[in-house]
């Protein structure tokens, strides 16, 4: 039987039969799977697991194990060089070039200090204060295409960072939080929304000081003196012009920074913040006055 | 009998501590009340029981309210976005972020952005890394069209047949490999 003929058998069968209509529609064969496990002779046996073993059980060998052998990874003596990881401080990696993309994308504006408050606001960085991330670490990935005047504060930054921000005429911080400052830094408007007074910022633990007060790592601490030193320094090293901070357009952007007891920009420690009525509440008490100013 | 006078005296003192502590609670406590009330700034003692007695604690502090002040605008800069912001046009994009072109309405199919501006290329794994899929979604017009050209475009690029599945009325296409990278670019 040639396919010549098959086609017009069934061009005739299809004449002859009934619509497609609700009544005679079905799923495709395999489309719908039973839930049911068919015991004994409705389908029992091994149920496509296999012959005793990991297959039926799951239980599959942890990573490194070898059925009871020495496992390799124990066979060297202990060389403890991660000792303590996890009581370490850890600052979640944000590239300059997602940086740069947020940026592209009117995520992040440039027109205004940028700190990690606003980098969680871009909904493309996250962090979790409560496991130990202290804040954001600028890394160099994308060192070279970044191409934005921005005044930023972060956690942590490397050499190279700081000199493609500054290169770019900008200007970048390193600023310590403790977890209480990142947590209304994560989400501030659940914290206005509280009802509470805006804490201080507490000062960095001993370990932290060295790094947040060296004028290298542009520390919040450290002498603003030396840190114009350390940015014509830096230049020199890596071989580019220090654009004129004071005859930018944006100057008073590029020189905003916080106290080290302040969290928010512009909002100081002490004051509560009604977003319902929209409006802040300033301690006039002595009292208050003092404690939020230690 | 010294001693248990003086065992008397730290009872009563640790009992008056503990009163003073429940606010504005100081009538009842007798002798060694003073009219001044407690600073809330703390100050280390070497030891405790040198440490004076908790005295009145102010409950309301006066607050100067002010309505819509300068400062307002820093507020509203830390609350999140309503929306996800619109890309404005700009001379270049350093992060090498493409918008998306005005001429691409009139070709004969039309891939739509994410709500995010980005491309809807995924790549899938599944079976522990056994098996990637790159799918583009978000396909609208010929799209049997664009799957001819995927073809065409990997199979001249990686000098290999490449295995692609069209969903139309979904509007995606699955290609077998990861060809993610090859896609956006």
């Amino acid at each position: 039987m040639g396919s010549r003929q098959i086609t017009e058998k069934s061009l005739a069968m299809l004449r002859s039969l009934p619509r497609i209509s609700l009544a005679n529609l079905r799923d495709n064969p395999g489309a719908k799977k039973n839930t049911k496990r068919g015991r004994g002779q409705h389908g029992g046996d091994k149920h496509g697991a296999g012959n005793k073993g990991s297959g039926q059980r799951m239980n599959y060998m942890r990573l490194g194990y070898e059925t009871g052998n020495n496992p390799f990874y124990l066979r060297m003596p202990h060389e403890p060089y991660y000792k303590g990881h996890h009581l370490r401080r850890q600052y979640p990696p944000l590239s300059l070039h997602a940086l740069q993309s947020l940026i592209d994308k009117n995520c992040v504006d440039v027109t205004i200090p940028i700190d990690i408050s606003t980098l969680v606001k871009s909904g493309f960085y996250n962090f979790f204060p409560d496991q130990k991330h202290f804040g954001v670490n600028l890394t160099d990935e994308g060192a070279d295409i970044f191409a934005a005047k921005i005044n930023i504060e972060v956690q942590w930054a490397s050499e190279q960072v700081i000199a493609a921000v500054e290169r770019n005429g900008g200007v970048i911080t390193t600023a310590y939080y403790d977890p209480h400052s990142l947590f209304l830094l994560k989400d501030p408007k659940k914290f206005f929304q509280s009802g509470q007074a805006i804490p201080r910022r507490m000062i960095p633990p001993p370990d932290a000081i060295e790094y947040y007060t060296s004028a290298e790592n542009r520390g919040y601490l450290a002498d603003p003196e030396k840190i114009s030193q350390e940015r014509l320094k830096l230049s020199q090293k890596y071989g580019y012009t220090l654009p004129n901070l004071e005859n930018e357009p944006q100057y008073t952007m590029l020189c905003e920074r916080k106290d080290p007891r302040q969290i928010f920009y512009g909002l100081e420690p002490g004051w509560v913040v009604n977003l319902k009525d929209e409006c802040i509440l300033k301690p006039k008490d002595k009292e208050l006055q003092d404690f939020y100013a230690s | 009998m010294a001693t248990v006078w003086r065992s008397q005296c730290t009872f009563t003192r640790i009992l008056s501590g503990k009163t003073c502590r429940i606010l504005n609670n100081a009538a009842d406590l007798g002798s060694k009340l003073s009219p001044t009330s407690q600073s809330v700034t703390s100050r280390k003692y070497s030891n405790y029981a040198h440490s004076p007695l908790v005295k009145h604690i102010k409950e309301q502090y006066e607050f100067e309210v002010v309505k819509k002040p300068p400062e307002w605008t820093y507020v509203q800069r830390l609350l999140p976005f309503d929306t996800i912001p619109q890309v404005t046009p700009k001379e270049s994009y350093p992060s090498g972020w493409i918008p998306p072109k005005d001429e691409a309405k009139n070709l004969p199919f039309f891939i739509e952005r994410t709500r995010n501006h980005e491309l809807p290329i995924y790549l899938d794994i599944t079976f522990r890394g056994m098996r990637k899929v790159s799918a583009i979604r978000k396909i609208e017009g010929d799209i049997w069209l664009m799957n001819d050209e995927v073809k065409e475009y990997l199979k001249n690029k990686y000098c290999r047949y490449v295995e692609t599945r069209v969903h139309e009325l979904g509007g995606f296409i699955e290609v077998k490999g990861d060809f993610v990278n090859a896609l956006r670019w």
